[in-house]
């Protein structure tokens, strides 16, 4: 069964920038809003949302974890 | 939503039938997060396992909240929830025993978890003003509960494998007692649908198998033509039988006895 990278974005307070908190391994977009939501609960967020990795596109990296992603995906 | 029915008022028989009502969310709720505890550490990722911790928390307040209901009717909550035998328990027969496998969590998620919330919804637009004041948040926490129960659900009877035919055996046994106890119809249950406190059982029912109907057709099941078991307890409003007692003794605190803060 394949999972997927879902990095996860939070902002605290309504204004705050959006902040990457961390990531969750998850095998659809559901889970991985369930995953990040129970996981990364230290706060009250304001906001939250997920980013499947690969959809993430780099623009001046060649390398690092969305460059890896991306060449992954491709293969 | 319905008026509100005066507590106050409640004696006899009525009265009793609400207790029971509430016990046998309260003590659902209470197993149910037991159930899910039993997986936090061995479920198939970490995320899996945090979401079952999380569930699990919930759970337990929406266990606490629903024996507190029972002050409104004079009872103390507190040794109903901490000095009950076994036998007393009044939680659904689907959480008796712990789940052997991830399967049969997931059917518990999806199928037990949605048969209390079915109730729950019920008893949330009926009369009990309690009902309609704490139920509904307890309900939109659940949403969570029910996203993952059904995303798991989903995938494992994708599968052609072992997962499937365990999901489907899990499914196809705890069908009969949630059906059972979603469509309680004896006296008691009858006490509370005349007051509007929950609605008809027949109500009930059609909404947990529509809630249903498309899971458990994806491992062939027709809810249609399952049957709802014959057995039934009318003291605890439950099919016969109780939780095993590691479950009791958990969900009682036995050894965290002298720990205990109200």
């Amino acid at each position: 069964m394949n999972e997927f990278v879902y990095d996860v974005f939070t902002r605290k307070e309504r204004g705050d920038r959006l902040q990457h908190v961390g990531y969750v391994d998850a095998f659809d977009d559901e889970t991985a809003k369930i995953y990040a939501w129970t996981t990364y609960s230290e706060e009250r967020w304001f906001e939250m949302c997920v980013v499947k990795r690969t959809n993430v596109l780099p623009v001046n990296r060649v390398d690092g974890l969305f460059f890896e992603a991306q060449k992954a995906a491709h293969v | 939503m319905s008026e509100s029915l005066d507590i106050s008022t409640l004696e006899g028989a009525r009265r009793e039938a609400l207790i029971r009502l509430i016990i046998t969310l309260a003590d659902s709720k209470r197993i149910l997060g037991i159930r899910y505890s039993d997986w936090a550490l061995g479920a198939p990722s970490i995320e899996t396992g945090v979401s079952t911790s999380s569930m699990t928390q919930d759970e337990w307040g929406h266990a606490r909240l629903l024996y507190a209901m029972l002050k409104k009717l004079g009872i103390d909550p507190e040794p109903v929830e901490h000095d009950r035998p076994g036998e007393e328990f009044a939680s659904i027969a689907a959480l008796d025993h712990e789940q052997p496998d991830w399967a049969g969590l997931v059917a518990l998620m999806t199928l037990a978890d949605g048969a209390v919330s079915s109730v729950l919804r019920s008893f949330s637009t009926g009369t009990l003003e309690l009902a309609q004041n704490r139920v509904p948040k307890m309900l939109a926490e659940e949403e969570f509960h029910e996203s993952l129960g059904s995303a798991w659900y989903r995938r494992l009877a994708a599968t052609d494998g072992e997962a499937r035919q365990l999901l489907t055996s899990a499914t196809e046994a705890m069908l009969p007692g949630l059906l059972a106890w979603v469509g309680a119809d004896d006296d008691a249950a009858r006490h509370m649908v005349d007051a509007g406190v929950i609605g008809p059982a027949s109500e009930r029912l059609t909404a947990f198998r529509d809630h249903v109907r498309d899971f458990v057709a994806l491992v062939g099941v027709d809810i249609d033509s399952v049957e709802a078991s014959a057995e039934w307890d009318e003291v605890r409003g439950r099919t016969p039988g109780r939780p095993d007692e590691e479950a009791c003794q958990r969900a009682r605190g036995d050894l965290n006895r002298a720990l205990l803060v109200e």
